[in-house]
């Protein structure tokens, strides 16, 4: 990985937060989440442009080849903005799955694709129960090498049906295996699924006899399907933390400007105690986010907890950062035109999209020994 | 109305009597379980019989389609019609509308509205908040002027619930600029069907268009559609406030999927089994937990009814509304803990998802409408607790000096 330095690091968040501000603005998000992919394609070139669709790829795969630390923070103002794209699918959890899978044929195949973002990958990982777990995985692998032959059922899979690229978890005979699908190919069924989190896209797909290639893996599957995951889980938490903050920001403005009783709502206690506590949860989320990023980065010993903690911490924080944020706003944000919503909404989507707040806080103990 | 014989007084039993007796001889069931229960014609019919027998509203007085029964025995006429599951009583507790104009409506007014407003034959609404006056209600700017026989209004309304359909609201508006803001108040029945009076829909959070604007340009109010004395639509107001938010801490509008949960069954039990999730140790102590504050918010409310005369509040009913208000949300978090990814999901195929979304974004309208938990517990604080107020900048200055929001 290279090395990137404070300074680089911060001019990174300063361009990410530019391209944003021009680019996803609250009516670019609204125009993108009406669409049928669901994310604008001219902004997705623009953020591979950049280096974020490669952000986490190796140079020698054509990305930044830049860590959690960077992924965070480019995460924290994707999810201040709203942002909508097939990063967190593409960038981070399948290309990550590749990376820890270790099969340079298929590295080298298509790596080179996601990181320019012109191939859009996905993982298929959990069936209907939508349990992030090897017990979650719902498709059986049979046949052998040069002819696999997928049946079953992979569900909430972010952005399926935009995908060029499918990674499907699967039993097969000897375990648990990765295999690479054609979306295109007989045998392969893509549904969208209709979303709370209008900004978000899922689909459930149905394997019939599809065929399939075997990725190989250097070792143990589910522990690279785990890898791909706690950097996912890092960008998440940036994305929540970055988002509960957004919408701390613009709610603290609101009860300054907004005048009851002669007076900024702000003002009232109420109203004041409510925002402090949303800014402990906010920091919070920050701190936790950039602790997991932190502890991945250095591989550190306690890197698994942190990133569990950092799972229901800062889910846990967006979660009640944007609904108390209605509150605090009155009728107004009760109206469909008012973005507190569309964060509501992200949020609530956001504490499952992994696994539940729950799992993650059962996880933490069990890290910590209990 | 035309019958305003009194009636003669009888004993409990009698009361019990013949309410069973007419519901067994009027009530059938099919009007609840019909294509179109709640809005179709056959509800509208048992509503009308029920008001022209007098259990609407029993207790009110006779010359108002009541029997001036006493608390106790409506209740007994209450659960009568709960054990047969006839809706159309009570509306002497729960009809903010008729409640208000009764108490406070002229006569002519009474005479043309009540008997209607009681068998649901004419829609209403709220024209309270506006853009610059939500929880600071006596801060509304909308001009009510006085020309002949008639007021002349304008301003501006918004969140009005029902306003595309309703034929009158019930309007707040300022008489007098020149005294302070809680003085200068008046309380109408608008009506809504004219041409000063454009309704403009606002598509709300959960994607349903209830609420709107209402822009009222020399909007005509007769005379006699004032309710209260000139200047004291502050004190009709609380009147008024007072129906909607008991009615509030009461219920509130349930799962919007239409799929039934299992008969009997508790549905957050009922749920959770079906989700597979029941034996889950900790979501067995949330919903334990939700089931109780419902529970206690019904036991609460009955305790309340039970004590006290019509139209008085008191103070376990100023708490149904916050109590709901956590009901609500704390059963949509529940709820979506209990399908987990499932949550993501929504639309007509996804059914329990789409229960426990609605809630979630519909919890709000228990929690800001009729009032915010915050003023809530205000109002809380300082009329049930006696706690003293926080001193207000603009309540003495006349209103014309009053800063805007
Ligand atoms: C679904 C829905 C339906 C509605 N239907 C109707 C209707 O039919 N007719 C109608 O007239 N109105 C209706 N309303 C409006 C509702 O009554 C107002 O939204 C509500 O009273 C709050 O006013 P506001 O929206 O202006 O918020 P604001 O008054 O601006 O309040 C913003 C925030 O400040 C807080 N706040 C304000 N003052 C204080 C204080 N003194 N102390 C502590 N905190 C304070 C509030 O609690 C809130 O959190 C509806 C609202 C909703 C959401």
């Amino acid at each position: 990985m290279a090395t990137i330095s404070a300074d680089e690091r911060g001019a990174l968040r300063d361009s990410v937060r530019r391209l944003l501000a021009d680019h996803s603005a609250e009516a670019d998000v609204r125009r993108a989440m009406e669409t049928e992919a669901g994310y604008d394609a001219e902004l997705w070139r623009r953020l591979a442009e950049m280096g974020l669709a490669g952000l986490v790829i190796e140079e020698d795969f054509g990305g930044a080849g830049a860590g959690p630390l960077e992924l965070e923070l480019v995460m924290e103002e994707a999810g201040a903005a709203l942002l909508c794209s097939p990063l967190l699918a593409s960038g981070v959890l399948a290309a990550e799955l590749l990376r820890a899978l270790g099969d340079e044929e298929a590295k080298t195949r298509l790596l080179p694709g996601i990181a320019a973002g012109t191939a859009i990958a996905t993982v298929a990982l959990t069936g209907d129960a939508g349990t992030w777990t090897p017990e979650g995985v719902a498709v059986t692998a049979a046949g052998g090498p040069g002819d696999w032959r997928l049946e079953g059922v992979a569900s909430y899979v972010m952005h399926g049906q935009n995908a060029d690229v499918l990674l499907v978890l699967a039993n097969a005979s000897d375990g648990l295996g990765v295999f690479e699908v054609d979306p295109a190919a007989a045998g392969v069924a893509i549904a969208a699924l209709p979303t709370f989190d209008h900004t978000l896209r899922l689909a459930r797909i149905s394997f019939e006899g599809a065929p399939a290639s075997k990725l190989k893996a250097a070792g143990p599957v589910w522990d690279a399907v785990q890898q791909a995951l706690n950097l996912a889980l890092v960008g998440l938490s940036g994305e929540q933390a970055g988002g509960a903050r957004r919408v701390l920001d613009f709610t603290v403005d609101y009860a300054k400007a907004r005048i009851q009783f002669g007076r900024a709502i702000g003002s009232f206690q109420a109203i004041k105690h409510m925002a402090s506590d949303l800014l402990l949860e906010s920091e919070s989320a920050i701190s936790a986010a950039r602790n997991a990023a932190r502890a991945l980065a250095e591989d550190a010993p306690d890197a698994e907890a942190a990133i569990s903690l950092a799972a229901f911490a800062c889910a846990e924080a967006f979660s009640l950062t944007t609904a108390t944020s209605i509150q605090m706003h009155g009728g107004i944000a009760f109206t469909w035109a008012h973005p507190a919503h569309l964060y509501l909404r992200r949020a609530r989507a956001d504490a499952q999209l992994f696994g539940p707040p729950a799992y993650y806080r059962e996880r933490y103990i069990q890290q910590l020994g209990g | 109305m035309d019958d305003a014989a009194p009636l003669a007084p009888a004993s409990d039993d009698q009361i019990r009597d013949e309410v069973a007796g007419w519901l067994k001889a009027n009530w059938d069931p099919s009007v609840l379980t019909s294509a179109q229960a709640g809005r179709g014609e056959a509800y509208r019919a048992w509503i009308a019989k029920v008001v022209e027998a007098r259990w609407a509203a029993p207790r009110w007085p006779v010359e108002w389609f009541g029997r001036g029964l006493s608390n106790e025995q409506a209740r007994i006429v209450e659960r009568e019609f709960a054990r047969v599951g006839a809706p159309g009583t009570g509306q002497d507790r729960t009809q903010l509308y008729a409640n208000t104009l009764l108490a406070k409506g002229t006569e002519a007014l009474k005479a043309k509205l009540i008997g209607p407003i009681l068998r649901g034959e004419i829609v209403m609404c709220l024209l309270y908040s506006e853009p610059g006056a939500g929880s600071d209600l006596a801060g509304v700017r909308t001009r009510a002027e006085l020309d002949g026989d008639h007021y002349v209004v304008n301003g501006q309304k918004v969140w009005t619930s029902t306003a595309a359909t309703a034929d009158y609201g019930m309007l707040i508006a300022r008489t007098n600029w020149d005294v302070p803001k809680h003085q200068g108040l008046s309380f109408f029945f608008l009506p809504m069907k004219q041409p000063g009076v454009e309704v403009r829909p606002l598509r709300q959070i959960t994607d349903e268009s209830h609420f709107n604007e209402v822009f009222l340009t020399d909007a005509i109010v007769p005379a006699e559609n004032l309710l209260g004395e000139l200047g004291q639509g502050w004190s009709v107001l609380q009147t008024a406030l007072a129906y909607e938010r008991s009615v509030m801490g009461e219920g509130a509008r349930g799962p919007r999927s239409g799929v039934a949960e299992a008969a009997g069954e508790e549905p957050l039990i009922a749920l959770a089994r079906e989700a597979g999730v029941l034996a889950d140790p900790m979501l067995r102590q949330d919903i334990a937990r939700v089931i109780a504050y419902k529970k206690l918010n019904a036991l609460n409310t009955a305790r309340a009814k039970a004590d006290l005369a019509q139209g008085t509040s008191s103070p376990v009913m100023s708490l149904g509304k916050l109590a709901m208000s956590r009901i609500l949300h704390e059963e949509a978090r529940l709820r979506t803990a209990i399908l987990g990814a499932a949550s993501l999901l929504e639309g007509p195929d996804h059914p329990r998802a789409e229960d426990a979304n609605f809630l979630t974004l519909n919890a709000y309208f228990t929690s800001i409408g009729g009032g915010t938990d915050q003023i809530q517990r205000n109002i809380i604080g300082e009329r049930v607790l006696g706690l003293p107020k926080e001193p207000e900048v603009d309540r003495d200055v006349p209103f014309r000096e009053v800063r805007g929001g």
